[in-house]
């Protein structure tokens, strides 16, 4: 279990976390999710101790971290795979750590064959790939067979196959009654994997709700239809208590009537239809309807010189 | 907080005692310094340049012109130190500074949130291993020179009033180096800088030794050189402190150094 109660993180004058307040429970794989900069790693670093909040808590099983004795028996987690001395075998940096907390050469041995890494432990780990440090990583969050795990955006670099078997790892973790906590920063990555999902943006939460009722909340819900005469089907929807948007393309995204409406209505004026496309939200749009106003860094669409009025 | 499954239980297991913790963490820091390559030819640089460099420099001696001043006969082999000490300081600064650069003290840190017992454990390892080695030089360049400079009647043997000690001395050298770098890398968490510092700490004092009389030699006895000097002379300027005090103005670099890493290392985000 992770709690994290109104938790501010000031750098300076950049405010990373801005009151944040969430709990995270057994049982499940909850998503981590927000933009990049929205505070995602920053949270995790105080949930284990490696920064200090400028106010508020962050405890871990009911303690603060950095009162853990051996906390690789609570809490494991890769926050940065590439966080790695590439002199040293990948078999010695797993040991070191597990030396730490009393863990023995048998458990080293035990993590290295869980992920796949056991035929080249005796290599230096600057010749890993990532993926390979990942997996590294995995195992070293696994050395103490903690009841619950963090995991920093760990499906970057992988390849598919490495994604698939990343998934069934942590969907097995949470059916063993582990908390998980897995951040990323794609939506779609973590609609196949999380279970529950804690959005934030500029260090705010924006949603702490189940997959799936975050997909119904979206408001993105509506018909595309294109038709020639569109100007006259757009004031007949209307009239029958439709809302019409005209598209730039020219045709109309439709809310308050469903397709077969559309369709109907048309057919009794003898208006073409040429399209008449029912669209339901992504996961994705539900994100970006939550994040858009939180991105930190926007990518600005250039305005024609001569349009920005002075 | 309801209805949630039960959780995994947190592993029952009592506290275990203070001395088994700090035997884990000092296993954990010693595979880290032996699972580098940088230790070997740290180690090896530091123990065969000296002896190298011993004959060149008692060669040098022995033959001086006849009418100069004697010379101390553990000046070779405290001139020969040169090398080792910055190979070995650099070494130091690494334990703590590639450990930031890589990001691997997150790591760290994670498993062992008590910093000070990663500082001390690292600063133990290091310091332990450097003795060793100091001594083993101590010893070696002290027998190569006097094997030299007894050819001109200038040696001195082991048996000599203050030539054990000096040697035993010499040997600290190393060290206390290693130990100022194993701070100095946790200060600044940057090889370079950490580098820079260690060298500015032992050269810039140094310059206090030319203030006029009889300043020079009052501030200059409180410098690293001047102390190193001391300790490991069989003949001891009288102007600076006592080589016993010396011993104390030597080895309080590294405690200081360390002890403000220790107040440091606690306050700051990894």
């Amino acid at each position: 279990m992770i709690e994290v109660d109104h938790l501010v993180k000031r750098f300076g004058a950049v405010t990373a976390v801005d009151g944040l307040t969430f709990t995270v429970r057994p049982g499940h794989v909850t998503g981590f999710l927000g933009p990049n900069g929205a505070g995602k790693t920053t949270t995790m670093r105080v949930i284990m101790g490696l920064d200090a909040p400028t106010s508020g808590t962050a405890r871990v099983n009911q303690r603060s971290y950095a009162t853990l004795i051996r906390p690789l028996h609570q809490v494991g987690a890769l926050l940065d795979a590439t966080a790695l001395d590439g002199g040293r075998t990948a078999a010695a940096h797993v040991l070191s750590i597990a030396q730490s907390n009393g863990i023995g050469r048998r458990r080293v041995a035990e993590v290295l064959r869980l992920t796949g890494l056991e035929p080249v432990a005796g290599r230096r780990v600057k010749d890993y790939s990532l993926g390979m440090k990942q997996r590294l990583g995995l195992a070293v969050a696994m050395l103490g067979d903690p009841p619950t795990l963090m995991f920093d955006e760990p499906v970057n670099g992988l390849d598919t196959e490495g994604i698939a078997w990343i998934r069934q790892f942590f969907k097995a973790l949470a059916a063993e009654g582990r908390t998980v906590l897995v951040s990323s920063h794609l939506m779609s990555e973590m609609a196949q994997t999380a279970d529950h999902l804690i959005v934030i943006g500029r260090g705010r939460l924006l949603a702490d709700t189940s997959t799936a009722e975050l997909i119904d909340s979206s408001t993105r819900r509506d018909v595309l239809v294109r038709a020639p005469r569109a100007a006259e089907l757009a004031v007949l929807m209307t009239a029958r208590g439709a809302t019409v948007h005209r598209e730039d393309d020219g045709a109309l995204a439709v809310t308050g009537l469903d397709a077969a409406a559309v369709g109907d209505l048309a057919a009794e004026h003898g208006i073409a239809v040429h399209a008449l496309i029912p669209r339901t939200a992504s996961l994705e749009d539900a994100y970006l309807d939550l994040t858009g106003e939180s991105v930190e860094y926007r990518a600005v669409t250039p305005v024609p010189e001569g349009a920005v009025s002075r | 907080m309801t209805a949630s499954p039960a959780p995994a239980p947190a592993r029952a297991q009592a506290s275990p005692p203070i001395a088994v913790r700090a035997r884990d963490v000092l296993a954990s820091e010693w595979t880290k310094f032996r699972s580098v390559r940088s230790t070997f030819w740290t180690l090896l640089v530091a123990v065969v340049t000296p002896i190298g460099s011993t004959l060149l420099v008692a060669v040098a001696l022995s033959s001086q012109p006849r009418g100069a001043p004697p010379i101390d006969p553990m000046l070779p082999i405290f001139i020969s130190l040169d090398y080792a000490v910055l190979a070995i300081g650099v070494r130091g600064v690494m334990a703590f500074s590639t450990e930031y650069s890589t990001g691997l003290i997150r790591t760290t840190f994670a498993a062992v949130p008590h910093r000070r017992a990663v500082l001390a454990a690292k600063a133990a390892v290091t310091g332990a291993v450097t003795l060793v080695a100091g001594e083993i030089v101590a010893f070696a360049t002290f027998f190569v020179a006097q094997a030299l400079l007894s050819s001109h009647h200038l040696g001195v043997s082991l048996s000599h009033p203050g030539a054990l000690g000096a040697v035993l001395a010499d040997g600290l050298i190393l060290p206390v180096t290693a130990l100022m770098g194993v701070g100095l890398g946790a200060i600044t968490r940057h090889t370079a800088g950490g580098i820079a510092a260690v060298v500015a700490l032992i050269i810039l004092p140094a310059t206090l030794a030319l203030l006029r009389p009889p300043w020079g030699g009052r501030l200059g006895r409180f410098t690293l050189l001047d102390a190193a000097h001391q300790v490991t002379a069989l003949h001891p300027a009288a102007d600076l402190f006592a080589p016993a005090l010396s011993l104390v103005v030597l080895l309080a670099w590294p405690a200081l150094i360390l002890l403000a890493a220790g107040l440091v290392i606690t306050r700051r985000d990894a």
